[in-house]
């Protein structure tokens, strides 16, 4: 996950979907999988969408990401259908509160995940635009989205710069506030200059001016993306219909 | 100057709300340990007051607050939260972008309020436990067993709804002066601010 995952997208990757499908994909598994029924045939439904990032990461060629995520999602599914009704006290606590988070929360990280790291900013531009979604949200988001891998990055470096220096988390154990002020003050500093050299950089490209934008990319439906959100849609449509029956 | 966003403008919504959503994310992941639940309307503003007090400096302009009150409820939209988060958080976003407009941003009064009313939005995303009480509850007593769910609802009776929107009143004011006085003895030092 070291890698600019907007930037860069792996050549050989078998698939590439169009973004319009990935965000729809992304609201209709986080939308059932985290309203987490898990009674009945509604099951079956989730473990079909639970299915679809994995997939996809495969014939996206990140299988290590594809095999981390089927481990953790069959442990904590093992641990919903088995343990939680079998224990008490704080270990069904414990319990439930791991399983329930991982079930739940996992395939929608991985689907955003890969979302964000298999779209260009430039592809997820032009598909705004098709869409007619104004520029003044678009490209706050879409700086958002290219921001969050340096986010993680930075604090990365802050975490470790701090280690050298001898602070670790047992510094702050009676004083969360400073915690608040070590990390943030540095991250902040770091991420703001980032951004206005972003800034310029996406001025010099053009990105302010008046003219509407032309895009290289090529983006579109095809037979993968039908495939995709028709599988979606019916382990949706079918989760609702056992829910109501 | 124009009252027109430009593309920076954009980048800077951009950047602020990367950063505030990230913080929130940190935050919010306490919210899943089961008594923190509560604390999460408190927690949220409080760490939140640093990122949007630099980003209040950055504006000069109506809309950017608005913006990034729609985006953060998209986003969480998105990821699976009730609609509730939209109805309740841009109202809020709109409201606040107003009382700090009237302020040309500057007036420190309305930055409280503003930053207060901004951070209501979570109400938005805890609302469903009081409104759609009955199915959301059953929801989680059917995918986390009976004494999280138990715990749960009798920590969230109904007055508990006002003393949460209190709690981000609080922490909202609290959030502001950390802020304020993390920019001064930092950022307007290094000429962020």
């Amino acid at each position: 996950m070291k890698e600019q995952p907007s930037q860069s997208l792996p050549a050989n990757a078998y698939l590439n979907l169009d973004p319009r499908t990935k965000l729809f994909l992304l609201l209709i598994i986080s939308t059932i999988m985290i309203s987490g029924e898990i009674r009945g045939m509604a099951l079956y439904a989730r473990l079909v969408l639970a299915a679809i990032p994995f997939v996809l990461l495969i014939l996206g060629r990140r299988a290590k990401a594809a095999a981390i995520y089927a481990i953790l999602f069959a442990a904590a599914w093992l641990a919903e259908a088995f343990l939680i009704y079998n224990t008490k006290g704080i270990a069904n606590i414990v319990i439930v509160m791991l399983s329930g988070l991982i079930s739940r929360f996992v395939p929608c990280v991985i689907m955003g995940y890969y979302t964000i790291s298999t779209t260009r900013v430039s592809e997820f531009l032009a598909a705004m635009e098709r869409m007619r979604f104004p520029r003044n949200i678009t490209i706050p988001i879409a700086v958002m989205f290219r921001f969050f891998p340096t986010i993680a990055e930075e604090s990365h470096s802050i975490d470790n710069a701090m280690k050298m220096r001898g602070i670790g988390a047992r510094s702050f154990v009676g004083n969360p506030a400073v915690a608040l002020e070590y990390r943030l003050v540095p991250l902040l500093m770091s991420v703001v200059k980032i951004g206005d050299e972003l800034s310029a950089s996406a001025l010099t490209r053009g990105l302010g001016g008046p003219e509407k934008r032309t895009n290289v990319c090529k983006i579109g439906f095809g037979a993968w993306d039908a495939t995709f959100a028709s599988l979606a849609v019916s382990a949706a449509v079918f989760y609702f219909v056992s829910l109501g029956g | 100057m124009s009252n027109k966003l430009n593309t920076k403008d954009l980048i800077n919504i951009g950047i602020f709300t990367a950063i505030y959503f990230a913080v929130f994310y940190v935050t919010g992941m306490i919210g899943y340990i089961p008594i923190c639940e509560v604390l999460v309307p408190l927690l949220l503003p409080l760490v939140t007051g640093i990122p949007f007090m630099l980003f209040l400096t950055k504006i000069d302009k109506f809309g950017m607050v608005t913006i990034m009150g729609i985006i953060v409820s998209l986003i969480l939209f998105a990821t699976g939260h009730s609609w509730l988060v939209m109805a309740v958080g841009i109202p809020c976003a709109v409201i606040a972008d107003l009382i700090l407009k009237s302020g040309e941003y500057k007036s420190w009064r309305k930055i409280i309020v503003g930053f207060c009313i901004f951070s209501e939005w979570i109400m938005g995303a805890m609302l469903p436990m009081w409104i759609m009480r009955d199915a959301y509850f059953d929801r989680i007593r059917a995918g986390y067993g009976d004494e999280y769910t138990d715990t749960l609802m009798s920590l969230m009776s109904g007055w508990m709804i006002a003393v949460m929107a209190l709690m981000v009143v609080v922490g909202g004011i609290a959030g502001a002066y950390i802020g304020r006085s993390t920019l001064k003895r930092h950022f307007e030092r290094a000429g962020i601010a």
